[in-house]
């Protein structure tokens, strides 16, 4: 891909900054003064249940939604009246994959780079398929695809015109763990070419790959943090049985420094200071097994700059790494 | 911006080629509409008894069927946009309103002449009218009334948000177009407030000009008045549709 510095807000400017947004269909209410602010070159989620206003807020970044009250702004821009400004400088991949399935990639991707008339599109749509892999099936109709490959199709179309701000609304639903993983590892790619991402998932697991997150239920956002900050808040069960059959259960709020205090009793030594557990995450283990490498479970599954995060199962290996398995599931 | 309604107008006709089942059922009904005209038409010898001609009633019918058509594939194609979030994403690439109206009556437009071209030929030959003296009149009429119905299609198209929800609104536009637009009863005959209402139906505009030039054998300048206020509901409905085709919800 063509790599252009992006010429993105002023400097220290947020890349999307929402304030006290609120909207309504009828009576239900999607946002309820919701208010977000993303950096510029960061990897930002937004995590929610379904229906929790995660489209209704990505709809109005990219100015297709008219709030009832709040204000968005986009790039240094306001994304209501300067909309069509804002769209220039984004990419946008919508939940579904929002293609014509009579045509070809190729096709779809000449038809939405005429908008904007991007330059040099013919170089830049090859680039673009051959990022998502899909060059080699340019000229097949979308219907002809899996789920999964039209989604590469709607990313690709969204990396289109190399934009500063890619809006991406749960771009990996419905996709395989393998693809799963190379989508992140775009993404990766990305962010450290200077791109700001701002993401949308009801994965738990998936949000450990952002920088920051908020959480967002019913139309507000409950927390903004990074990852392992969110992470920290929670605390551990721990469960140790004893040779007699009993239990003891205690639960600890910094479980790797917890750990030895709680075995001392036990004749741990004290010298031990910190206990840190790592175990493959199911996922890890099926994608070693599909990767036919029996032991690609008891390493991190692959690398970037999340380190472990992205890897196995992870307790306490350092503060906030870590991969749970039990934080994988749907919100 | 003439690039960007180009671009649509050819994206739609590249997918109207590639589903060869709607496109041949574009193509094949109404043929069969006019076949079932003819037939229907021709077990009734007691019209010729009470003097009413078959074939002046042909072109008006074909015409029906033209805005019949264009009308309901418009309004149904565009709201599928909708729902799949491909209009929200040419929004969002850079695509803008007016563009994306022209662009649609472009495409559809294309169809809707192919539609229009078959009508009048099979006119022709089943119904036996001489076309050949009036046929810049008739082409000229037609296409302004697929055009129309494509405005129409799209104006429609703002107040549903899926398929099913466009089924009410067929009924709406077809079932007075047929009362009110001269083709089944003559405006003349019918009560004062109806006929008020039939300034609303632009098939009536259309029939005014192919029953003029076609049945009482006047000549296309003196049906000017009819077909410049057909193409004024046009731009009329054009410019409404630019203006109320939603952007943001």
């Amino acid at each position: 891909m063509s790599a252009s510095d992006p010429a993105g807000a002023a400097a220290g400017a947020p890349a999307v900054a929402i304030e006290q947004l609120r909207k309504s269909y009828g009576p239900i209410t999607a946002l309820d003064g919701a208010s977000i602010s993303v950096d510029t070159g960061e990897i930002f989620g937004l995590v929610g249940p379904n229906g929790a206003g995660k489209t209704t807020l990505i709809k109005a970044i990219c100015g297709i939604l008219k709030p009832d009250s709040g204000s968005v702004s986009v790039l240094g821009l306001d994304a209501a009246r300067e909309r069509h400004a804002v769209r220039r400088r984004l990419g946008y991949m919508p939940q579904t994959p929002a293609l014509y399935e009579d045509l070809s990639p190729r096709e779809n991707l000449v038809f939405f780079g005429r908008g904007f008339r991007t330059s040099g599109l013919s170089d830049r749509i090859r680039d673009v398929l051959e990022f998502v892999e899909l060059w080699e099936r340019r000229d097949d109709p979308l219907h002809n695809f899996s789920g999964g490959m039209k989604q590469r199709a709607s990313l690709a179309c969204a990396l289109l015109r190399d934009p500063e701000l890619l809006i991406l609304d749960e771009p990996t639903a419905g996709v395989d763990p393998t693809l799963k993983q190379n989508f992140w590892r775009r993404f990766r790619e990305l962010k450290e070419r200077g791109r700001t991402i701002f993401v949308t998932t009801n994965m738990m697991d998936e949000a450990l790959h952002c920088d920051r997150v908020a959480v967002i239920r019913a139309g507000s956002v409950l927390i903004t943090e990074t990852p392992e900050a969110i992470r920290a808040r929670g605390r551990t069960r721990v469960t140790l049985g004893l040779r007699d059959g009993s239990l003891r259960e205690q639960e600890v709020l910094a479980y790797e420094e917890e750990m030895p205090r709680l075995l001392a009793a036990y004749g741990l030594s004290d010298e031990v200071a910190r206990i840190s557990v790592r175990r493959p995450s199911l996922e890890d283990v099926v994608l070693g097994m599909i990767a036919g490498d029996a032991g690609a479970g008891e390493k991190p599954a692959h690398g970037g700059a999340h380190g472990g995060a992205h890897g196995g199962r992870t307790t306490g290996a350092h503060p906030g790494a870590g991969a749970d398995a039990e934080d994988g599931g749907n919100v | 911006m003439f690039s960007n309604i180009n671009a649509i107008a050819v994206r739609i006709n590249r997918q109207f080629l590639r589903d060869r089942r709607f496109l041949g059922l574009s193509l094949i009904v109404p043929v069969l509409l006019m076949l079932l005209l003819k037939y229907v038409l021709d077990s009734l010898p007691g019209l010729a008894r009470l003097g009413v001609h078959i074939s002046d009633y042909a072109i008006l019918v074909a015409a029906y069927l033209v805005h019949f058509l264009a009308y309901v594939l418009s309004t149904i194609v565009l709201v599928r946009d909708r729902k799949d979030g491909t209009l929200g994403r040419m929004f969002v690439y850079g695509y803008r309103r007016r563009e994306i109206v022209l662009g649609y009556v472009g495409g559809y437009s294309t169809i809707a002449a192919v539609q229009t071209a078959l009508v009048l030929i099979l006119t022709k030959y089943l119904f036996d009218i001489n076309l050949a003296p009036d046929l810049i009149a008739v082409v000229l009429t037609m296409l302004a009334l697929a055009v129309v119905s494509v405005g129409l299609g799209v104006f429609i198209s703002n107040f549903a948000r899926n398929e099913g929800q466009v089924f009410p609104f067929i009924p709406l536009v077809i079932v007075p177009t047929a009362l009110l637009s001269g083709i089944a009863i003559p405006i003349d005959e019918l009560p004062r407030v109806l006929q008020w209402c039939s300034y609303l139906i632009p098939l009536r505009y259309a029939v005014s000009v192919l029953d003029g030039v076609l049945n009482q054998h006047r000549s296309f300048f003196s049906e000017l008045g009819p077909f410049l206020t057909l193409v004024a509901v046009g731009a009329g409905l054009l410019a409404t549709a630019s203006l109320t085709l939603r952007e943001r919800e």
